[in-house]
């Protein structure tokens, strides 16, 4: 999902340190480049700390970058933790149309599909619905209908394929039994229904006891080839057939190959005869086993499956000259063919749509995450499916603080920016963050919300210029400040005035808002008259911190730097249509080039195309400002402190510092071309 | 509403409802909302359709009857601080049972999204639930708490979305899963007290 501007992603520190190893850890600190490998290690790598800016662009960052709420944190690792550094494991499975719990010995007995009424329509992949025939009521009693699987999407229905149900209940039982069962039925019909289950489960009850009158039945296979064995059954007649083949031809008993089908895929005699080639001429006969040794004793070959018993299957020499003929035919067509999609995953035979049969829903899982290195638990739902209770999250929104990022307006109509949606309504705001104009610098705020009980002491380090080739300036207006404790809102409100007063001491005029015991934070909404001002936060509340970044979007490399002489005029009109701007950006990116190209050759020649150099590469345009987040607090003593990187002992005994660095990307909004 | 804009956008009702003038309201009393519940301009909701005796009892007076005691009968229930967007629809789901095609209560939770342009249908749409602009929820769907429907998303009539689960397409399919912080208050999922506080400003 990609997010509308602004957003902020979070760096997970794993991209740039390896997975925990302790020899190759043990390596790297043995290894001359490293700085200085006495230093406590810090939480990220030194180097990395030292003279790396993260880029948002370089391609290892795609792997790193997570929306905060898919962060999770270790308490032990001390450590933000995203979905590659974490192992998962599978608390239930359940059907998630009926959303019943599927017990893990089914699903291995079964396949991983609902083994009730819920089946996917297999030409558009929408839920079936079990629908009666008899609409058409009188007594309102009479409710015994046949009953078929409906598509409430495209209208599909099993009575396309002649299939009708008995009963409401058990549906695919009914449907594997009709399938399965009755070779008399119309040539699609003989395929088995099993076949959707996993190839490695162990078959039960029905192909079991189908599989005696398949192998008594001796008939011709060129005769009546799909008649008897679905392939479901077919499988499993050459599974018995090679075992019995293996135990039979195997040598030795000794021979591990006998024991088990799975170790050799080929015939036990192969490795034998392989053997005997170097055991034999040679005079490594005399050390390698001269004595069990009787090499001209030809070992026995392991035959084939002969007969349709034992799971041979030969195609009827039309097979596929019949298949063509009716693909060719007027009656089939294009449509009349199942597409790639649709027949993954069918039995293989299935070509047209008529071979098509409904597909019993995958489960799903809910599973418990760990993190990888210390193998603490991080996430643990409930058991049952339809609960979203977790009996432990340990989600990082609620250690490290949730940023969010706005546009601040010198007019005093804003709002709704803020809104996932930016397109929402009523959003006259004046920037359009999907058309940024090059060089006018434009005041961001950027608020941070801790979730701790602890405050926390903030520092923020971005770079002056963005990295990657447009290059914006930005500033943090007040890069260090503190955001207060996420304490609870009733002990903020008993305490009252104090709290207050303590906001009021450190936070700018707008203080009027901050008595607010819920820390909204829209609370200084209201007063945009205020002036960002350098070292001072702009807003503060009781576990929210504002502060003003500062951003002067770069030029484009195929962009014009026209006369900046036309800002007033524009701005205005920027002010004027601003949802007209919204409307037809992406129009207005490709006529710009054009525009460019007519208006302004001599300035510059904007050949996008021509010169590799000029190119935009996808999403270059963009504008990401990579912030190092640094934070410090001091939180209750643990047990487990001498396990924690990064921890120094506080003065204390029953406090102790703890410090987190990370990374994190905030998208401002895209970079127009051309400068208006 | 603060008296500065006594003919504003928006109606403030007494439990914290926000709704625009310029939305369209049928059969407003069969219509329940929780409180804070933000509806925009060019919403269409239609109580009207709500479960008719008369329709019923045509055909089948027994179940008339059964319908007649709750008499005035709930087409639309939404909770706290759910937002429906501009043009959005919410239709009770409807189908055909025993020969009588008649209609059935859309429960809307509590901090759902309604995107732009998007089309409810559904029998159930859980808490925390996001439903993308141009999206469709076809009849009878039942959306779980914290489902994610995409912008332009199909999700077929019948359709269960589990919890947790991101569903796009048309038709739409699961294709993944929202991260375990999705609601958190502020966060993605939990916006609705911020959605909610500036509309109308």
């Amino acid at each position: 999902m990609s997010r509308p501007f602004p957003y902020a992603f979070i760096s997970c520190p794993c991209a740039n340190i390896p997975v925990p190893d302790p020899a190759k850890k043990r390596r790297s600190r043995d290894s001359p480049q490293k700085s200085n490998p006495d230093k406590p290690k810090p939480l990220l790598p030194p180097d990395d700390e030292d003279e790396q800016t993260f880029d948002p662009r370089s391609p290892r960052a795609n792997f790193s970058l997570y929306p905060p709420e898919q962060l999770l944190y270790c308490e032990d690792c001390h450590q933000i933790k995203c979905p590659r550094c974490i192992t998962e494991e599978i608390v239930c499975w359940y059907c998630p149309n009926c959303l019943f719990e599927t017990p893990s010995s089914m699903v291995r007995s079964e396949g991983n599909r609902c083994a009730r009424n819920c089946f996917n329509c297999p030409i558009c992949t929408a839920p079936l619905a079990v629908n009666t025939l008899e609409n058409v009521v009188t007594g309102g009693t009479s409710q015994q209908g046949p009953w078929v699987l409906s598509c409430g999407y495209c209208m599909w229905s099993t009575l396309d394929i002649g299939i009708k149900f008995d009963k409401p209940t058990n549906i695919r039982t009914q449907l594997s039994k009709m399938t399965d069962a009755t070779p008399s039925r119309s040539r699609q019909m003989s395929r088995t229904f099993g076949d959707l289950k996993s190839p490695l489960s162990t078959y039960s009850s029905i192909d079991e006891a189908f599989l005696p009158p398949g192998e008594s039945k001796p008939e011709d296979p060129l005769d009546q080839p799909s008649a008897p064995l679905n392939p479901d059954a077919r499988f499993n007649a050459l599974k018995n057939f090679y075992k019995n083949q293996i135990s039979a031809t195997s040598s030795s008993p000794t021979d591990p190959l006998g024991m088990d089908f799975g170790a050799g895929f080929s015939s036990p005699g192969a490795l034998n005869r392989i053997m005997s080639l170097y055991t034999s001429s040679s005079r490594l006969s005399s050390l390698y086993g001269g004595a069990n040794k009787k090499p001209k004793t030809k070992p026995p070959v392991m035959r084939e499956a002969l007969t349709a018993g034992e799971g041979l299957k030969v195609p009827s020499p039309d097979a596929e000259d019949a298949l063509i003929q009716r693909m060719a035919s007027p009656d089939c067509g294009w449509d009349g063919l199942a597409s790639l999609e649709q027949r993954s995953f069918q039995s293989p035979d299935a070509r047209f749509v008529d071979d098509l049969l409904p597909l019993p829903v995958l489960l799903r899982t809910k599973r418990s995450k760990r993190c990888k290195s210390c193998k603490h638990i991080l996430v643990k739902p409930e058991l049952k499916p339809q609960s979203t209770r977790f009996r432990i999250r340990l989600i990082a929104l609620s250690y490290i603080p949730l940023p969010t990022l706005r546009p601040l307006n010198p007019g005093p109509q804003q709002a709704a920016t803020v809104l996932p949606t930016p397109t929402a309504p009523g959003s006259t705001t004046n920037p359009n963050l999907d058309a940024l104009s090059p060089l006018r610098p434009i005041q961001l705020l950027l608020t941070l919300k801790n979730h701790m009980f602890d405050p926390v002491r903030v520092t923020l380090a971005t770079p002056s210029v963005t990295p990657g080739r447009v290059a914006s300036k930005v500033t943090i207006l007040c890069p260090q400040f503190d955001i207060g404790a996420n304490s609870d809102v009733w002990d903020e409100a008993l305490q009252g005035a104090s709290a207050t007063t303590t906001a009021a001491n450190t936070a700018t005029p707008a203080t009027a808002t901050t008595t607010d015991p819920r820390g909204s934070r829209s609370g200084g909404l209201g007063v945009y008259e205020k002036v960002a001002e350098a070292g001072k936060v702009w807003d503060k509340g009781r576990n929210w911190t504002t502060v003003v970044l500062e951003v002067v979007p770069g030029t484009l490399p195929g962009g014009v730097k026209r006369t900046l002489k036309k800002y007033p005029a524009n701005e205005l009109e920027a002010d004027n249509h601003p949802s007209n701007n919204n409307n037809n950006n992406d129009d207005e990116e490709d006529s710009n080039s054009d525009s460019d190209s007519d208006s302004s050759v001599a300035l510059d020649w904007s050949g996008q195309t021509s010169d590799p150099n000029q190119q935009l590469q996808p999403d270059e345009d963009v504008l990401e400002i990579p912030v190092f987040v640094h934070m410090e607090w001091d939180s209750d003593n643990q047990i487990d402190q001498e396990q924690g990187v990064g921890v120094g002992r506080g003065s204390s005994s029953d406090t102790v510092k703890r410090e987190l660095a990370y990374w994190m990307v905030l998208g401002v909004g895209r970079i127009m071309r051309e400068v208006v | 509403m603060p008296p500065k804009a006594p003919k504003g956008e928006y109606i403030e009702t007494d439990t914290g409802n926000k709704i625009s003038r310029r939305s369209l309201i049928h059969g407003t009393q069969h219509i329940i909302l929780g409180g804070k519940t933000v509806i925009q301009a060019d919403a269409v909701i239609r109580g009207d359709l709500y479960r008719s005796s008369s329709s019923a009892s045509s055909t089948d007076p027994q179940q008339a009857a059964a319908a007649t005691p709750n008499s005035p009968s709930v087409a639309i229930t939404v909770g706290r601080y759910s937002y429906i967007s501009r043009q959005a629809i919410l239709r009770p789901p409807s189908r055909l049972h025993r020969g009588v095609y008649s209609f059935y209560p859309l429960k809307i939770g509590d901090h759902v999204f309604v995107g732009e342009r998007a089309v409810v249908e559904a029998a159930t749409v859980g808490n925390h639930v996001h439903i993308g602009k141009d999206a469709v929820v076809g009849s009878m769907a039942i959306l779980k708490d914290f489902a994610y429907v995409l912008d332009g998303a199909v999700v077929a009539p019948g359709m269960v979305v589990p919890s947790w689960c991101v569903v796009g397409g048309a038709p739409a399919r699961i294709v993944g899963e929202v991260g375990e912080g999705y609601g958190v208050e502020g966060a993605e999922g939990g916006m609705a007290r911020e959605r909610y506080r500036l509309v109308g400003r």
